[in-house]
């Protein structure tokens, strides 16, 4: 169980941004600025935080599909930027994304056989009959009758389809599935089947999930342990019920303390100032000092380490030291 | 305070498409009191936001009102002509829309698209619709409000902005304001920041407003009373402490069982089967009977009226009474 899948250390992403005249880099974004964690083999662990706080890029760098900037990301012993384009590819089957807006990322013009299917043309895995069965397996799996699977994408409901994403990213038997924001584009009632699903999913095949929400409600029902990101920097990490329960950083207790509850006024909670500052040129010293209720001379000089203050429990603040 | 301000009765709103007919509203009855709060709750395509339009009569083609009357303030708003419902829009009715980014024109400065409202629905000289901007964007919390008034929506942040479209809505002084997912598009910390604002504007201003929305806790935050749809009918009404507390409609129970909670551990939730129907010839009797777990046989057949079941506490459900104690299968 303690077995480490993925490693990440001081991993970096920066976006060039081109101006002037010769288009030159005149700045750059910082989406991803120094974040180091591991998953463990069989845990998930859930990323929040706001829009604009780099956690999709995150998930992107670390599967590769967009080239970093520094710092390295280690999976299952492999060092994942030091592979060729052959060998990561291999790698690929046994990394999986499910992607946040399932209409956009299931082609119209293939059948749900095509797209379940293509992994394992692409890798080789199955062909002909044994193929159609393993994906008539598959979809069964994720909750739909085999014979859907002659059926085009728009011929289904927006849970269905996230259920045919989910199908096709199991479709290479993955260890680590990336899942973000797979339910925000849903409907209410519709959200808890895709959740269940996903849980249930854990447990039979024991998968690893890196699972990328901004509802704090979902990835505390999900998840073992939780990173809460902001401007592309982690600020707190630890086990769930110590995040949510023992919020250390201010950020993650106004985040608490701002969520909604049905059937509940809330009278305690932290209004924030002000709005997420832009990444070009993120404020000296800790990066949330601007919107901090607490906030200190020293927070605007210098950048906080992200330290372990209880066992397993990290965070970025000079006033947690 | 128990004066009603808005009484929607009977109110039938279908679009006419190629398809057929969707009954997008169906017979929906509302009340919203004066200085009161009313969340309309429902999930996508259930009708919601058609309420908002048809109160404004802004159902556009191939949408139409086909019956029902809608009181506001003593008259039906039905039988007005559009010379006069373009009087009472943005003057004694303000709506605040989901998505800010699109609701201001990006060509003209935020202080012109206020001035233009106020234009519109009061008599002010040049100076004095100026500083009546000023004190309004001041009012919603916009910082150096004199210079802001002078930038272009994309000039502001989404919470900002969201902030001067609540200013715009204010700034006739209306009697009902409809917001219609005020906070859907925002962060959580800026959906706090907004909620807090819309408290403030509640005690302030002693408007009516109707809240549409999907989050049951933005909901909570806010509302007196809350309305339940689905598929185009009210399933229950009551005040919002009982609602969360005593849901009684099968489908309110369910919704309730099914979100993940911050304040509450669940190890499995509930899952309501099924989506939420097509409303192109809806299947006859109750619109939920097929993914409700007590419907009996009358359920697939007559619709169900609504009926007070407590003081101000109505459900549309034949079994109400009979599943008191709900005893949910947690699938």
């Amino acid at each position: 169980m303690s077995e480490t899948l993925l490693e990440v250390t001081n991993l970096r992403k920066y976006f060039p941004i081109m101006g002037g005249v010769l288009l030159r880099q005149v700045a750059s974004i910082h989406a991803v600025d120094g974040v180091s964690f591991s998953v463990k083999l069989g845990e998930t662990l859930g990323l929040v935080g706001e829009s604009g706080c780099g956690k999709t890029t995150l998930a992107r760098v670390i599967l590769r599909l967009i080239p970093y900037t520094a710092g390295a990301v280690r999976y299952g012993g492999h060092e994942i930027f030091k592979l060729s384009e052959k060998e990561m590819r291999k790698l690929r089957l046994e990394m999986a994304m499910v992607f946040q807006n399932p209409y956009g990322s299931l082609n119209p013009r293939m059948t749900i056989a095509d797209s379940v299917g293509e992994p394992m043309d692409i890798h080789g895995l199955a062909k002909g009959a044994e193929k159609e069965k393993r994906i008539m397996e598959l979809v069964e799996k994720v909750g739909l009758a085999p014979f859907h699977i002659y059926r085009y994408p728009h011929e289904f409901s927006g849970g269905q389809k996230q259920r045919i994403g989910i199908a096709r990213a199991l479709a290479g038997n993955p260890k680590l599935l990336v899942a973000d924001e797979p339910v925000s584009s849903l409907d209410v009632s519709v959200r808890a089947q895709i959740l269940n699903l996903l849980k249930d999913l854990q447990e039979e095949l024991g998968f690893t999930y890196l699972y990328i929400s901004h509802d704090l409600s979902t990835v505390k029902h999900m998840c073992d342990r939780v990173a809460v990101m902001y401007l592309g920097k982690f600020v707190e990490l630890g086990s769930v019920k110590e995040v949510y329960n023992n919020p250390l950083h201010p950020y993650t207790e106004a985040l608490m303390s701002a969520i909604p509850i049905p059937g509940r006024r809330r009278e305690d909670r932290i209004i924030l100032k002000g709005t997420v500052p832009t990444p070009i040129d993120p404020p000296p010293g800790c990066r949330f000092n601007p919107r901090c209720q607490y906030g200190e001379p020293m927070c605007k000089k210098e950048d906080p380490e992200f330290i372990e203050v209880k066992k397993g429990h990290f965070v970025a603040c000079h006033l947690r030291k | 305070m128990n004066e009603s301000l808005l009484n929607i009765k009977d109110l039938k709103t279908y679009y006419f498409t190629a398809e057929g007919t969707v009954k997008a509203v169906d017979g929906v009855h509302l009340t919203i009191n004066k200085e009161e709060v009313l969340g309309l709750v429902g999930e996508s395509g259930c009708g919601k936001s058609t309420v908002a339009l048809s109160i404004m009569r802004l159902i556009r083609d191939p949408g139409k009102i086909v019956g029902g009357e809608i009181w506001f303030e003593g008259e039906n708003l039905l039988s007005k002509s559009e010379a006069e419902m373009r009087k009472i829009r943005g003057g004694r009715i303000a709506v605040i829309f989901q998505n800010p980014m699109s609701s201001m024109n990006p060509v003209f400065t935020v202080g012109s698209q206020i001035a233009e409202a106020i234009k519109l629905h009061q008599d002010a000289q040049k100076h004095e619709i100026k500083e009546k901007i000023v004190e309004i964007l001041d009012k919603v919390g916009i910082p150096s409000p004199s210079e802001r008034m002078e930038d272009y929506p994309h000039e502001y942040s989404g919470g900002m902005l969201q902030r001067a479209m609540i200013a715009m809505a204010l700034s006739c002084n209306p009697k009902l304001l409809i917001a219609d997912e005020p906070t859907t598009n925002l962060d959580v910390t800026i959906q706090a920041q907004i909620l807090e604002l819309m408290r403030a504007v509640r005690k302030e201003f002693d408007a009516s407003i109707l809240l549409i929305g999907h989050d049951l806790g933005v909901i909570s935050e806010l509302c007196d009373r809350v309305a339940v749809m689905y598929a185009g009918k009210l399933v229950e009404h009551t005040d919002s402490t009982t609602i969360f507390k005593e849901p009684k409609h099968p489908y309110t129970q369910a919704l309730l069982k099914s979100i993940p909670r911050l304040d509450v551990e669940t190890e499995r939730l509930l899952i309501i089967p099924g989506t939420v129907p097509r409303l192109i010839n809806p299947s006859p009797g109750c619109r939920f009977h097929p993914r409700c777990e007590y419907a009996k046989e009358i359920c697939s057949k007559e619709d169900p009226p609504l009926i007070e079941i407590g003081q101000g506490h109505s459900v549309a459900c034949f079994l109400y009474g009979s599943i008191d104690k709900p005893n949910h299968k947690h699938r």
